[in-house]
């Protein structure tokens, strides 16, 4: 009797399980809604364009409403006062028409560590920046710029008439305090940034006049140029990993920040300041103070300024009343007066609310494998579904530990190509691209998209990275790996028993790196090749490779398709992040003071390329490039599986009332998607 | 019974004091720091460290010197007054904790009370009518809530919530409300949100106090004194709720002190699940970037209050139950 | 009281019965007659022989994937062919929808796929020694979309069921060591604490405090980063459990100690003492048989929170990981949305997790209800 009760309560839960999940089979055999779904996910990459010509400049300009009632009440001063010189302006072109003011952006992140979400938005105060294809370098800042024949001298033509947002004017000695007084004040950036480097040698910034700043340097660094354009520290503008810890530049509010240096007060009023506030020392407020995130009074020149900051529940922007951008009409740029963003404790819960069509246009912790809830919830949501294609080989590269020294036999092993190319066939993509990618991504080698400018063309994408079981197999035989145990896994050569592998994973990132671990372990069952799948904590799964400790690791390789301006993830060259040998990257950074040479001929080739390339020539530097990858191909010290895909922050929900919204946009790094496509041009319908 | 009471304290602080020490060394027995995590972290979303600014960082956090400074430095801060700065949210850890802990000693409270409310009854109900078929139905439905993984049962609600009734995923507020200030408005808001986290909070615990309080309240009802009330012509519920219950309530005062610490940190997992911004989510995403001040901080404040719960349920006992009382002297 | 009293015709034998009657045989027959507690005993029988017999029921290598069998709802077994008894399922041709981007299967009503009881599968070592390919049911030759899929398929298109059966070996016997070794902590140490009172008394209560101080989630953080970096991941949490075993202890010997203190006016007690029995035998001979049965309802209502925990871990990714297979790691793969809308079957894992935290509860219960002389 009182079994039949239990069993009639968990035939109710189960019930509810089924129901649930037949809602979802329901919605499958139902009419396809009238939203744009299918292979057209993937649109035309579009984007707007920047109008460099000042004759065709509009000459009378508008502001937003809510601008408006602040200048009425005498606040502000009027908007042509507010923006630069008309012919100084950022003019833009929006992708589809002029747009309307007004409108509360809702996103969501996921913590005070998630600034990148509102960075890459507002990203407009970058030097210089790339425009929607991600190819071209157009001004953003600075109206213009200049290498000097002999590359030694990068120029940039600041925008007379700009303010900070605060309405102080932005002139060329902002750049000059953020030299003088921050970069190379030991005390607060003990180590100068490597891309402000040539050679090891480091750049100095001088200022020209009022507007103009010469970024000058001992020998040729033609490169610099993209490393202004770029995510990088020297580019950096504050919306530039400069949220917390970066003391980005290269230009900081001097009228500002001297109140906390001590400088311009004394070191034990700086440090009484500090400590008065609850920091242990004036270093520490400066950088709190520094956070364009984290503080809301600190002046930026960014198209939105943060009101509450990220370390609430709600990180919400508003937008800077100084903006230094129109569109072709006149109109003071951005349209949306308000980005808000709400906290949600784990991936799970923004997805859902995404779902729900909580968000106005979301692309970060969207997950791939949700692909098919959000087409399902389309119509319910008012939202159409992007997919944006990612640039770089593998979403999941399985990084080769070639500096590993643990195991002796492993350790040889490792270090022979043929063992690594082994490796490589023994994968079948093409499963692996079906069960996590949903078929969408590109099986095949680390190498970046054939119509990246680096790529060195098709083939490579597919070099050693195909499934080819007969030629592993004789591979391995051929490395004196030919003996076989009774399940048929391959012995050691030197006679311990069976050869066991080790890769590491880490759980819970965008990609499912343990399940695709899982996957690749019973592959190479039929190449004799036992490996151990390991997950691992992510900051221990780092710190074992920074001690050398990982055979193979399985992690990302974005940001590789730009090879010079993120190199980390395809050579072993930087000494902070490094996965592919990071003794190799501590005596690649440090010139061979510190770390270990590596053995292997071709990867001291390709370093000493990747080296030259600072200074030389476009031409040169991108013959290097194609160089560097068909040797990275060439060696296989990454594996590629599948890429090229949007799993990687491509999955993006527009709701269907946004205007201006590109279809497909460039999906990459140094584009700070989704800067490229210029958020200060969508608007609300 | 001064004595006693003063013997107790001293004794406290010195556990409280042998807690912190324990709780640094959990806190830095993973391998690398905060600055490991944060690089870590930045590369998972597709950004960048470089090698000069992780090491300016860890001069400045102090995470290159051994951890016996750092342990005194914490300490020496901590006797201040001053807990730290929390590194990955730039502010101090008393404003971050603080920030969370209404909400979450609301929730608790919450759900402790759904709980109580919900258990006590069915357990007095099911020992008065015993083996009756609600008896066994209740038990039944209570032990299914034990049995269910808490977590699964959270998305499960949530996703159900979200479906059939359209309602706000996860969180406590509507996103009007949560960053207006306090409001009547607000207020109701929260009330709304508020019984999907406490049923999914409550319900393990509910099967628990069902089973306590009927084994506590049968062992009572056999006693002579119950049949002696009822021979002498008192009514059955009074016979039943004036005395019986009460004493049966006795072994639950003294489970009130273990309470402290639940409702502060509130449950781990499901917070992380619903989404709910309390001190749960905060010390587990601490630990896992190595924020030393943070997570330690938490940690600590939840061993004293375990202490301080321990000795105030002993405390409660000793007045409720003379038998204790009047044993010690 | 009343489930004691005999009916009169076996009147004088039945007491005869119960006056000779050991404790144990006692506690049987008080047991026998809470069926809800005869129900979960018999059920975890069942769990136990699944864990012991796990090989023999799955019909696949629970590890082996393919992406072409990704995402198969469980399947509809056809019982007669002809009208003969002869159990089979339909072949599966699996696509993917280029609109919904869903897997979508079509039964190929052309390729019967004859399911064999005591059929002849994947070899395997049967305790670890004998080696045997035979199983409960399977399917010869089974190709990819070929074969039998009772519960569906996950992700990476790895049978369920066969999976289910290799989780429950796990997580019904994972937990049993950490439990054990908290029990004869908590009974050494809370009798120690207990019997001799005093100094040694209030060390070990403050011991036990302190520990229970520890919020278990950062110090399992910690243990499991700590740990050699080249054991297993069942290896890792084996040690863990013992960890945390040395720490969970505590409540029984809470419990203990205060029998004990109770106890120690007993009579019986005084009369040992007064005999001149040793303290070891007063100990283990007199006072433990009193409130051992409570252990044991204790130390069985141990287990399933034990399971709810791993459970809990693994979702926090700090408990079992793949490749291990447990419950746990069943569960992280169903929680998230799209198991919830479009492959629901993946929830299965949480009924085992369910039935079995019900059964140890119910027969914990009933252990407890037996044991104790007064009701």
């Amino acid at each position: 009797m009182k079994l039949m009760r239990a069993v009639s309560v968990l035939v109710g839960f189960g019930l509810l399980v089924l129901s649930i999940g037949s809602g979802g089979a329901a919605a499958q055999t139902a009419a396809p809604a009238p939203v744009k779904i299918g292979s057209s996910l993937i649109g035309k990459l579009e984007g707007p364009t920047i109008i460099t010509d000042a004759k065709t400049f509009p000459t009378s300009f508008k502001e937003a409403p809510m601008l408006a009632e602040q200048v009425k009440a005498g606040k502000l001063p009027a908007v042509d006062k507010r923006l630069p010189e008309p012919s100084q302006l950022f003019v833009v072109k929006p992708l589809n028409e002029i747009g309307k003011y007004g409108g509360n952006w809702r996103r969501a992140f996921t913590g005070p560590a998630d600034h990148e979400n509102g960075n890459r938005i507002n990203s407009a105060d970058k030097i210089l920046t790339f425009d929607y294809t991600g190819t071209k370098i157009i001004p953003s800042l600075a109206r213009d710029w200049k290498v000097s024949d002999d590359g030694k001298t990068t120029t940039i033509y600041l925008r007379k008439g700009a303010r900070w947002s605060d309405g102080t004017p932005f002139t060329a000695n902002d750049f000059v305090f953020w030299y003088e007084d921050i970069y190379l004040n030991k005390n607060i950036v003990p180590t100068p940034f490597f891309e402000f480097q040539i050679d090891g040698k480091d750049g100095k910034i001088r200022k020209i006049d009022d507007y103009t700043v010469a970024f000058e340097f001992p020998e040729p660094y033609a490169f610099f140029v993209y490393q202004l354009a770029g995510s990088t520290g020297i580019g950096a503008g504050f919306a530039t990993r400069g949220a917390f810890q970066n003391w980005g530049g290269a230009y900081a509010p001097a009228h500002y920040l001297k109140q906390f240096l001590p400088k311009y007060s004394s070191e034990e009023a700086a440090n009484k300041k500090a400590k008065d506030l609850g920091f242990d020392s004036w270093v520490s407020l400066l950088r709190n103070r520094y956070s364009w995130a984290l503080n809301p009074e600190l002046p930026v020149m960014t198209p939105w300024r943060t009101v509450s900051p990220i370390n609430t529940p709600t990180w919400s922007m508003e937008r800077n009343p100084y903006f230094w951008g129109v569109d072709t009409a006149g109109n003071q740029l951005p349209y949306i007066d308000r980005i808000t963003m709400t906290l949600a404790e784990n991936a799970e819960v923004a997805n859902l609310r995404a779902i729900a069509g909580e968000y106005d246009i979301q692309e970060r912790h969207m997950h791939l494998s949700k692909l098919p809830v959000f087409l399902e919830n389309a119509k319910k949501g008012n939202y159409t579904v992007h997919l944006d294609p990612g640039l770089n080989g593998a979403d999941a590269a399985i990084h080769i530990g070639n500096s590993y020294e643990g195991d002796p036999e492993i350790a040889k092993l490792l270090r022979n190509k043929d063992f690594r190319h082994a490796l490589a066939l023994g994968i079948d993509r093409d499963q692996l691209n079906e069960a996590f990618w949903l078929g969408v991504g590109s099986p095949g080698s680390v190498a970046p998209a054939p119509d990246t400018i680096y790529s060195p063309g098709p083939e490579w994408n597919k070099k050693w990275g195909v499934l080819d079981l007969k030629q592993a197999n004789e591979l391995l035989d051929k490395v004196g790996l030919s003996k076989k145990d009774s399940d048929g896994y391959r012995l050691r050569s030197d006679g311990k028993g069976r050869l066991r592998l080790e890769m590491v994973t880490v759980g819970g990132q965008f990609v499912p790196y343990t399940q695709i671990g899982e996957m690749v372990k019973q592959q190479w069952k039929k190449i004799g090749i036992d490996v151990d799948i390991k997950e691992l904590e992510r900051n221990l799964a780092f710190t074992r490779d920074e001690n050398n400790q990982n055979q193979m690791i399985t992690w990302a390789n974005d940001g590789s398709e730009v090879l010079f301006l993120f190199p980390r993830h395809a050579l072993p060259v930087d000494a902070a992040e490094s996965h592919m040998g990071m003794a190799y990257a501590k005596w690649y950074a440090s010139k061979g003071a510190s770390g270990k040479k590596p053995e292997d001929p071709e990867m001291l080739r390709a370093f000493d390329l990747f080296r030259a390339s600072f200074g030389a020539k476009e031409d040169d530097r991108v013959k290097n490039a194609k160089e560097i990858w068909k040797i990275i191909v060439e060696q296989t010290w990454s594996i590629g599986t599948v890429g090229q895909s949007p799993a990687f922050m491509g999955v993006r929900l527009v709701k269907n009332n946004m205007g201006n919204v590109p279809d497909r946009q460039v999906n990459a790094q140094h584009a700070r998607t989704p800067y490229t496509s210029m958020p200060i041009t969508f608007y609300f319908k | 019974m001064l004595a006693y009471i003063v013997r107790r304290l001293l004794l406290a602080v010195l556990t409280v004091w042998a807690i912190s020490v324990l709780s640094f060394i959990i806190i830095h027995l993973p391998p690398g720091d905060y600055v490991t995590s944060y690089i870590a972290s930045m590369s998972a979303s597709g950004s960048a460290v470089s090698e000069g600014e992780a090491k300016a960082l860890r001069e400045q956090l102090g995470l290159d010197k051994p951890i016996t400074i750092q342990y005194m430095k914490w300490m020496g801060l901590m006797l201040q007054g001053n807990f730290g700065m929390a590194m990955e949210w730039g502010r101090p850890v008393t404003d971050v904790i603080g920030d969370r802990l209404t909400l979450t000693v609301v929730i608790s409270l919450a759900a402790i009370v759904f709980t109580w409310a919900l258990a006590l009854p069915i357990g007095i109900y099911s020992a008065v009518y015993r083996y009756s078929f609600l008896d066994y139905l209740f038990t039944f439905v209570g032990f299914v809530g034990l049995a269910i993984p808490g977590f699964l049962l959270a998305l499960i609600v949530m996703y159900v919530g979200f479906a059939w009734f359209g309602a706000n995923v996860g969180g406590l507020f509507s996103p009007e409300f949560a960053e207006a200030p306090w409001s009547f408005a607000k207020a109701w808001d929260l009330t709304k949100h508020l019984p999907i986290p406490a049923i999914v909070l409550g319900v393990a615990g509910t099967a628990q106090l069902i089973r306590i309080m009927r084994s506590n309240l049968l062992d009572e009802l056999r006693k002579p004194y119950v049949v002696t009330a009822r021979a002498r012509g008192l009514p059955e519920y009074r016979v039943i709720m004036k005395y019986p219950v009460r004493v049966a309530l006795n072994p639950f005062i003294s489970t009130i002190g273990y309470l402290l610490p639940y409702v502060v940190s509130g449950s781990i997992i499901v917070s992380l699940v619903l989404s709910l911004p309390t001190v749960g989510p905060l010390l587990l995403k601490a630990l896992i970037a190595q924020d030393m001040f943070l997570a330690g901080t938490i940690v600590l404040l939840l061993g004293v209050l375990t202490v301080v719960g321990t000795f105030l349920s002993d405390l409660l006992l000793m007045w409720v139950d003379p038998r204790i009382r009047l044993g010690r002297e | 009281m009343a489930e004691l009293a005999a009916p009169p015709e076996a009147g004088i034998q039945a007491e005869q019965r119960i006056a000779v009657a050991t404790q144990w045989q006692l506690m049987w027959w008080r047991f026998r007659k809470h069926k809800l507690a005869l129900a979960g005993t018999l059920v975890l029988i069942g769990f136990y022989l699944v864990a012991v017999f796990a090989e023999f029921l799955a019909y696949v290598d629970p590890q082996e994937s393919d992406a072409q069998r990704s995402l198969i709802a469980p399947q509809s077994i056809h019982w007669s062919d002809d009208g003969r008894f002869a159990p089979y399922v339909y072949g599966l041709k699996g696509t993917r929808d280029p609109v919904t981007f869903k897997r979508v299967y079509v039964p190929d009503t052309s390729k019967k796929v004859p399911i064999t009881f005591f059929g002849r599968g994947e070899h395997y070592q049967f305790l670890g020694l004998i080696p045997m390919d035979r199983h409960l049911f399977a399917v010869e030759d089974a190709k990819v979309a070929e074969s039998l899929f009772l519960m569906g398929t996950d992700t990476q298109g790895r049978d369920l069921w066969s999976r289910l059966m290799y989780a429950t070996r796990t997580s019904m016997t994972i937990g049993l060591v950490s439990v054990a070794l908290s029990l004869v902590l908590g009974v050494v140490l809370g009798g120690i604490s207990g019997y001799f009172g005093g100094v040694i008394d209030t060390i070990i209560q403050r011991i036990i405090e302190i520990l229970r101080s520890i919020p278990t989630i950062p110090l399992w953080m910690g243990l499991a980063a700590a740990l050699p970096g080249d054991w297993s991941v069942v290896q890792v949490y084996f040690a863990i459990t013992i960890i945390i075993s040395l720490i969970g202890w505590t409540e029984l010997a809470r419990v203990v100690r205060g029998r004990f203190i109770s106890l120690k006016e007993e009579d019986f007690v005084m009369a040992a003492e007064l005999v001149g029995c040793s303290k070891a035998r007063i100990i283990f001979r007199h006072m433990v048989p009193s409130f051992i049965s409570h252990i044991i309802a204790a130390t069985t209502l141990a287990i399933p929170a034990i399971i709810i925990s791993e459970t809990s871990l693994s979702f926090l990714g700090l408990g079992l990981r793949p490749p291990a297979i447990s419950w746990g790691v069943l569960l992280q793969d169903a929680q998230n949305i799209q198991a919830l809308v479009i492959s629901p079957w993946l929830l299965i894992p949480s009924f085992a997790v369910i039935v079995a935290v019900l059964a140890f509860n119910f027969m914990g219960d009933g252990i407890r209800d037996a044991a104790d002389p007064y009701l």
